[in-house]
């Protein structure tokens, strides 16, 4: 059977979920072995761009310029998956989408005009389908390669649909939330992180993103009562995942 | 024939950078630019009106490979406007955390990013077959850096332990023993890395011609007598008697909007300078660990060096330091029985209005962060000046040189330096597609 072919890419981002793939540095070799890697270009350079198998595409859509690579991969590929949450949800450049861009040019580069032709941060499914979301921030290694494995078997494959809260539960870590009363948002996130946060001792940030079928409000009342302001927790969650709050909340 | 060299998408490294070159009929240069195209993210804009808390996650996601830059060098910043100290054991763990840092990037661009250059191959991948054990050495020493970001950092890629007023969890002695262990036994590789990339071809394009402007060198100046990534004062080599306190960064490191970049550029008084692992070694030699000092003697090359494309052997040299400084770091954390668990001290009772600036010294060169709060801690302004936004001029400038070398050169072999020496500062910008298109203007 020949070897599917795949192609890295990366719209406007930090390139960190790109990186977590440089950074397999066990399984590198056993994994460029066994894929026809055709195009990486914060890797390599002279990639062959005609037809993918898989696409992983990084980063959030901003510039014209991010679009119209991101139509011209999907034409080109069977299967798209949008890796880390700036391509899943926005990820941190949309936490001011509500904010003008005039606003944000003036705050920044000084100037009302539109240097750059920028949008709102947009996830890649408000452009094109996607088939598979891996999100994180970045993208967990061993996420990755359970998703690499079988998308090689030509299976997509299985979301985490669980909070942050079992994995938290799994290494048996104190409640930061109910015991301590701090500003976690291990319950409306999406796991799979093995509980970073809350194994090192510090609250759940939501980088994930929001977990299917969150219960936002649930979340809010319990922050409210132990002393944080609605906006305030809003905020936090629309830090990763500006449309999450949006479509849930309203 | 006039002429345009066009490199839409510059590969490997991190980001969307464009080279672009115009020459006129008689081959004198027109103009020559880099340009960093990534699309804006308005990071300071995101910074107003948020409780400092949130500042470092949020700031960790300018850049992955130097997140541990970002995040430690705003927090440094925010305790300065508070007003906060912190324990020797947290100074000596996030001294640790960047040896790290700057192991996992010195490795990846000196092996993955910029070695293929110079022996004609397009990927680390293809040098596999002919440099196993090389390619094998560059991934193990890659593995230990990012092993010591994810234990003292909580993950290798934007730490989450690393917070205002320390560690969330510090990390337990016989973890810090296991990497000591890995640090020694890779250390005679770090030192074969010198010789390697010291074995190296470096055409002396990017040096100024004779009567031309010189090279300005920038770069914190270390607190004691020990080469550090950390200090308060900035040193530059186009005035080596003075020092500027780093709260007076903006003298040095003053940035306009050009039309071309979303990132800032930096002109002091309208003059490049150099930032990054060159800067330091030209300016802080004689204050490197005994081995990296050693090992970069016996390369022959030496310093102050005025090429460009030597950054790649002071990365490397660099490298040798941070293993060297990593374990001295780590037997101080031992001493006494340490390290000892320890909370973040307490930002609360600290909170006021205040401005801080910080700096410090990240695999690419200087980055700068500045905040000020309000008395409820709210963040009402924010400035970052990252190393390659400061190091995009002289990046200009260098192509100048080699043009103004080889003005006959053909297209193809135009791009091809050019890429290189681009690629030789280590530019952080973000990555997608990459071509070269050559267009010739009737």
């Amino acid at each position: 059977m020949a070897k599917p072919k795949v192609g890295i890419f990366g719209l406007t981002s930090c390139a960190g979920d790109q990186l977590v793939v440089v950074n397999l540095e066990d399984e590198l070799l056993d994994v460029v072995g066994a894929i026809d890697l055709r195009s990486f270009i914060m890797a390599a350079s002279n990639p062959v761009e005609d037809e993918f198998d898989v696409a992983l595409v990084e980063g959030s859509v901003v510039t014209a310029e991010d679009e119209e690579r991101l139509r011209e991969i999907r034409a080109k590929s069977k299967l798209l998956v949008a890796i880390g949450t700036c391509a899943v949800w926005g990820g941190i450049p949309g936490a001011l989408n509500d904010l003008g861009r005039n606003t944000l040019y003036r705050i920044v580069y000084g100037t009302d005009e539109d240097l750059f032709k920028a949008s709102v941060a947009r996830p890649l499914k408000a452009v094109v389908p996607v088939d598979f979301a891996l999100p994180g921030c970045p993208i967990e290694k061993h996420q990755f390669l359970e998703a690499l494995a079988s998308l090689l078997h030509g299976d997509l494959p299985i979301a985490h649909n669980t909070p942050v809260c079992l994995d938290c539960r799994f290494n048996e870590n104190l409640c930061l939330l109910k015991a301590k009363g701090q500003l976690c948002l291990g319950p409306v996130t999406a796991g799979g992180c093995r509980a970073r946060c809350p194994s090192h001792g510090l609250p759940c940030e939501g980088c994930h993103g929001p977990v299917e079928e969150a219960n936002f409000a649930s979340e809010v009342a319990i922050l409210q009562e132990k002393g944080f302001s609605r906006e305030r927790v809003a905020r936090a969650i629309r830090n990763f995942a500006h449309q999450a709050d949006l479509a849930r909340t309203s | 024939m006039p002429r345009t060299i066009d490199v839409k998408h510059l590969s490997r490294v991190e980001g969307h950078g464009r080279i672009l070159v115009e020459i006129d009929d008689r081959n004198r240069l027109e103009r020559a630019q880099f340009s960093l195209v990534e699309g804006p993210r308005f990071f300071e804009a995101l910074a107003r009106g948020r409780d400092f808390r949130d500042i470092p996650m949020m700031v960790s996601r300018i850049c992955a490979i130097c997140s541990v830059g970002h995040k430690l060098t705003s927090v440094l910043a925010l305790e300065d406007a508070l007003g906060l100290t912190v324990s020797r054991q947290t100074q000596l763990l996030r001294d640790l955390l960047f040896q790290g840092m700057s192991i996992e990037s010195h490795v990846l661009h000196t092996y993955f990013l910029a070695l293929p250059d110079f022996l004609g191959a397009g990927s680390a991948i293809e040098l596999v077959p002919r440099l196993p054990n090389e390619v094998k050495l560059g991934l193990a020493m890659k593995k230990l850096g990012n092993t010591i970001q994810e234990l003292v950092g909580g993950r290798a890629i934007h730490p989450v332990n690393a917070i205002i007023g320390g560690f969330g969890r510090v990390p337990t002695r016989d973890e810090l023993l296991t990497v000591r262990k890995r640090l020694v036994e890779l250390l005679p590789g770090a030192e074969k890395t010198v010789e390697i990339f010291g074995g190296l071809t470096y055409p002396d394009d990017t040096v100024p011609a004779d009567g031309a402007r010189p090279t300005s060198f920038v770069a914190l100046a270390p607190d004691g007598d020990q080469f550090s990534f950390f200090g308060r004062r900035i040193a530059t080599s186009a005035a080596p008697e003075t020092v500027l306190p780093v709260e007076e960064y903006k003298a040095i490191a003053d940035e306009r909007v050009v039309p071309h970049s979303s990132a800032k550029h930096s002109l002091p008084g309208g003059e490049p300078y150099f930032t990054g692992a060159l800067a330091r070694v030209n300016l802080f030699f004689n204050k490197l660990t005994p081995r990296a000092k050693a090992a970069a003697l016996a390369t022959g090359v030496r310093f102050p060096s005025a090429n460009s494309l030597h950054n790649n052997l002071c990365q490397a040299i660099e490298n040798l330091y941070s293993f060297e400084r990593a374990i001295e770091v780590i037997d101080l954390l031992l001493e006494d029985g340490g390290p000892r668990p320890e909370a973040p001290a307490d930002v609360e009772a600290k909170v006021r209005a205040g401005r801080g600036v910080a700096a410090t010294e990240v695999p690419r060169g200087t980055l700068y962060h500045e905040y000020e709060l309000d008395d409820a801690g709210q963040v009402v302004y924010a400035n970052i000046i990252t190393p390659t936004a400061q190091n995009q001029a002289n990046v200009e400038k260098d192509f100048g040189s080699y043009l103004h070398r080889h003005p006959e050169a053909d297209d193809a072999t135009i791009a091809f330096n050019l890429e290189m020496i681009a690629r030789a500062y280590d530019p952080c910008i973000s990555c997608a597609a990459h071509y070269v298109e050559v267009k010739r203007r009737s």
